[in-house]
């Protein structure tokens, strides 16, 4: 008894010695400072890589790069804990003057939004880089072409696809490779043919982590090629309206359709575990991005194939493309300190020789328009070489066209309730209408 | 002099507690109540708007889901009370194992909500292990996608919040019993008195205030503290059938995605507070103490 | 005979329970010891050989958990500290004087614990930034000791009007003054809601998320907590390697629960009934 009141009085000890101790460190005076977040595991931070120490990491030794190239400026790395909320973060750290010098924010809506605490970087960018890199139109407010530039498309370029089991595929009697379906009528049948062979076709949970993963990959592209990304932008500042897009009832029309069809599995909106299930070989398709890539080769093997979504309509001016693009910026503060050093950090990490760097510990699609594939090693026959090859072609993420207070607010909850038939196409849309602000 | 004293010894002792709750607490919540009648969108824009905020929230219909949903839910406190009593006196009365439960118990306030709430969904999927017994005994028709409609969704939450409650009920109740003379229970059981007599004729009356505290707590707990809960259960839906009022306060302010609208967050929040305001009157009332404190 | 099915069903209905309590230690234990492609292809099943005890090596030579538990624990401990001190005595006061504007007073301090702290983590920001405490552990343990405090003194003040009024008398007349009346019979007497705190708010302070990643945004401050969301990202992560660090990080809180809550049932122990 004693003894645990003399330990407890001697941690508590402890524990104030270090509340005090703590409090007097000063920052050592360099000549610039910059403090840098970027996300853990989506960005610039592989997913193998959180297993080594800090200092091994790409991006630790990018900084060190930097630093090396530019003396008298240090780098502080600081990984927030959870991307969403840390677009609030960086709005509180910026209202209450102690922003980073640089933030790794999402592309689109999540920044134009935030466009009064964003310093824009206009004048900054060397003109080399506007032509060395996609995307632009991503980081450009309300993807104006002659938009603000409100900071760099940063780190990977997702390509949304739907990975698949080949053998699966084969004992349905189908080769999506010789033969993928290229129509809304072909994916149909090859579905019913999967379906036939007593495999789910499509396993997807459309509400377990916020976001109806199969609408945004793979029927948001269908809902770009009928109504073009331009006209959803106007839809979702209230110029016009959502539920007079024909396109948009027309792609929720056949969402649905692959639910009654039983296409999908049954319970989306209440799963979460498709891609085990999809891993244990239980269903023929799951609409993915490249981070899967390497745990889903690493357990079927050469089973994992790669579909891109069949064309709705063959007479769209966008085609052979799919849902993509950089998701993620590198933004400044309106009242950041080292605005010239911070955009110099920006361009210094999204250049060629920096992404052929990463790519020795993380493999995706760059951003970069003068990389090759033959650069990179890629075998010309893997899955990321073909996702290479349509890095460039992409229609930029529709949800990141919705803004948030706003239709984002009922497409990201809402939209497996569409799949279901709790909510008609229209009702859905009209949802989309009354959430745009005034 | 005495009565000097005794003002200073009133006046000292709470001081810390107002001015720590003063600072840190009532002038956020000020702030927030202010800001219910504004557009606040957490940044610069603040423009006073009225009642707006709570019109079209009221309107909007997803109000009285909400509302209905946050009432459903508090029928988990009952339920947890009494778990927690009903362990806690076997706990007391020392059964078989009761340093292994009593070891145990605690347990699900330590792990974290998001795997409580995983696992959960994965045991009650529609594929999950417990249908799959509702099927292997025959009972294949009861085997439903719990979490597909609002009304068994709540109910495997309230389950869930039930089970993760039991041993934070138990040893507040079991921290009330050390106060019991162990000698009323010792002629309770001379006297021939069941299990059932002894929870109800001689713990209960004599925990009046500990069970009091628990019935507050938890009841103040489900209506404030549920987020993490449905976040990774059931992420308030599908669509919002399962959203509370708390969680409706979450997604207004950290998001669905990435934005945020202050101002409702915060009229939903001075919602809530009239709500908890309503309960508490009530379980004042209830309980017939409220003329103690005059 | 009925007695005897009695037993047996209370004795199931207590295994089922402890099994069901003890099944996500299980669940974190086997899959931290699985690779990450293993966990998501088989996430029920038991870890196959080799065993991925890397997991646990990482969490703490690389990832330095340790190091995060020194400041989960410098700021639980605060909390607790600081929610005794300033509760103890309040709530003996509000148990035991008897002054005009009590039940006001006690009123007020309970509606504060109404308001969820996602709607005043904004306003405490900006104070805390302008106290220059932003990123400094009194940050987080200032906001939980005012966000505690209604509960903590609702508990101690059910407990201690509980004590009675002759063993103070009695202490006064010994010539025992006010904290000596507080040291050697409100705390004794009360000894179930203090340790009851302890439990409740070191264990609430060491599991929170939402506080110290708002408030504590340089990486030598973080609590465990926030350090283990860094590894789960929207597509991947490092599952594997963060149920190694929860399974790891519970470990102190556990602890917290098992030593003192021995001290609540010391006073019961006396004469068992059996």
């Amino acid at each position: 008894m004693s003894r645990t009141y003399l330990l407890v009085t001697f941690l508590l000890l402890a524990a104030f010695g270090l509340a005090f101790a703590g409090g007097g460190q000063e920052a050592q005076k360099e000549a610039v400072k910059l403090t840098v977040w970027i996300h853990g595991a989506d960005s610039f931070i592989g997913p193998n890589e959180q297993q080594k120490p800090q200092g091994e990491w790409y991006i630790a030794q990018a900084f060190q790069r930097f630093e090396q190239a530019n003396p008298g400026v240090s780098v502080e790395l600081v990984v927030p804990p959870d991307q969403t909320a840390s677009h609030q973060n960086f709005n509180t750290a910026v209202l209450a003057g102690n922003a980073p010098d640089v933030a790794n924010l999402w592309t689109g809506q999540p920044i134009y939004t935030r466009k009064d605490v964003i310093m824009p970087i206009d004048d900054l960018v060397p003109a080399a880089d506007l032509k060395g890199i996609w995307g632009w139109e991503s980081v450009r407010y309300n993807f104006d072409p002659k938009g603000t530039l409100l900071g760099y498309p940063a780190g990977q370029n997702q390509i949304c696809f739907m990975m698949y089991n080949k053998a699966i595929v084969k004992k349905a009697g189908l080769d999506f490779e010789a033969a993928p379906p290229k129509t809304i009528k072909d994916f149909d049948a090859a579905l019913a043919k999967i379906k036939a062979s007593g495999k789910t076709p499509i396993l997807v949970d459309e509400a377990a982590q916020g976001v109806p993963w199969f609408m945004a990959w793979v029927a948001d592209y269908w809902w770009a090629q009928l109504t073009g990304n331009a006209q959803i932008i106007e839809q979702d500042a209230g110029k016009k309206k959502f539920a007079d897009d024909k396109g948009l009832l027309a792609m929720l029309a056949y969402y649905r359709s692959l639910y009654t069809n039983g296409y999908f599995r049954p319970d989306l909106s209440t799963s979460n575990d498709s891609f085990s299930q999809f891993l244990q070989g239980n269903g023929a398709i799951w609409p993915a991005v490249p981070s899967f890539l390497a745990d889903a080769e690493k357990t079927l093997g050469a089973d994992v194939g790669v579909l891109l979504p069949p064309e709705f309509d063959a007479s769209s001016k966008i085609r052979n493309s799919t849902i993509g693009g950089p998701g993620q910026s590198l933004v400044m503060p309106k009242n950041g300190k080292n605005p010239k050093v911070a955009v110099k950090l920006m361009s210094f990490l999204n250049s060629k020789a920096e992404y052929l760097e990463s790519q020795k510990v993380n493999t995706y699609p760059t951003v970069r328009t003068d990389v090759t594939i033959q650069e990179l090693g890629w075998k010309p026959a893997s899955n990321i070489a073909k996702l290479g090859k349509v890095a460039n072609t992409y229609n930029f993420w529709v949800d990141n066209l919705l803004r948030s207070p706003g239709p984002a607010d009922v497409f990201y909850p809402q939209g497996a309730l569409v799949a279901v038939g709790k909510m008609t196409p229209l009702q859905f849309a009209q949802e989309m209408d009354k959430s745009v602000p005034k | 002099m005495k009565k000097r004293r005794i003002v200073l010894q009133i006046v000292f002792s709470l001081l810390p507690v107002l001015l720590v709750l003063a600072v840190f607490r009532v002038y956020p919540i000020a702030v927030a109540v202010i800001k219910s009648f504004t557009n606040w969108d957490g940044l610069y824009r603040s423009d006073f708007i009225g009642l707006r905020n709570y019109v079209s929230f009221i309107q909007s219909g997803l109000f009285w889901m909400v509302l209905r949903n946050t009432l459903i839910l508090l029928a988990n406190v009952p339920l947890q009370v009494f778990a927690g009593l009903v362990v806690a006196l076997l706990l007391y009365e020392k059964v078989k194992g009761w340093r292994v439960y009593r070891a145990v118990i605690y347990i699900p306030q330590i792990i974290s909500a998001v795997i409580i709430g995983f696992l959960f969904k994965i045991f009650f999927g529609f594929n999950g292990p417990f249908n799959a017994v509702l099927r292997a005994v025959g009972l294949g028709r009861l085997a439903i996608e719990w979490f597909g409609n609002s009304y068994t969704a709540l109910g495997v939450v309230i389950f869930a919040v039930v089970w993760f409650s039991i041993g934070w009920q138990a040893i507040v109740i079991l921290g009330g019993m050390s106060a019991i003379p162990t000698s009323v229970f010792e002629a309770a059981v001379l006297d021939g008195a069941s299990y059932w007599q002894r929870a109800f004729k001689i713990v209960v009356p004599m925990l009046v205030r500990v069970l009091e505290f628990c019935i507050i707590a938890s009841g103040v707990w489900t209506l404030t503290q549920l987020f993490p809960f449905l976040y990774a259960m059931t992420r308030g839906g599908p669509g919002f059938e399962t959203s509370t009022l708390d969680y409706m306060v979450y997604l207004k302010s950290f998001g669905l995605g990435f934005g945020s609208d202050y101002g409702m967050a915060t009229a939903i929040a001075v919602l809530l507070l009239l709500l908890v305001l309503a309960f508490t009157l009530i379980e004042m009332r209830v309980a017939n103490r409220a003329d103690d404190w005059s | 005979m009925r007695g005897k099915l009695k037993g047996i069903l209370v004795t199931l209905l207590l295994a089922l329970m402890t099994i069901s309590f003890l099944y996500p230690l299980y669940y974190m234990l086997a899959n931290s010891l699985k690779t990450r492609a293993d966990y998501f292809a088989r996430p029920f099943a038991l870890p196959g050989a080799p065993l991925q005890l890397a997991n646990y090596a990482t969490m703490i030579s690389q990832f330095r958990i340790l190091n995060l538990f020194k400041n989960s624990f410098v700021i639980s401990a605060l909390t607790v500290v600081l929610l005794l001190a300033a509760g103890t005595f309040a709530s003996y006061v509000f148990a035991k004087y008897r002054f005009k504007g009590r039940s006001a007073l006690y009123v007020a301090v309970m509606v504060t614990m109404f308001i969820p702290s996602q709607v005043t983590i904004i306003p405490l920001y900006v104070l805390f930034s302008r106290m220059g405490l932003v990123s400094t552990y009194w940050s987080v343990v200032l906001s939980y000791v005012a966000l505690f405090l209604p509960e903590c003194i609702l508990l101690m003040t059910a407990n201690f009007r509980g004590i009675i009024d002759e063993l103070l008398e009695a202490a006064e007349i010994d010539g025992c003054g006010y904290f000596q009346k507080i040291w050697n019979v409100v705390l004794p007497m009360g000894r179930a809601a203090v340790f009851l705190s302890i439990i409740f708010y070191f264990i609430t302070s060491w599991n929170d998320l939402f506080t110290p990643m708002i408030f504590l945004q340089s990486m030598e401050k973080r609590t465990v907590m926030v350090a283990l969301a860094t590894l789960m990202g929207r597509y991947t992560g490092a599952p594997t390697l963060q149920f190694a660090g929860l399974l790891l990080a519970a470990v102190p809180a556990l602890a917290v629960y098992i030593v003192f809550q021995r001290q609540i049932i010391r006073g019961l122990s006396v004469g068992a009934i059996k």
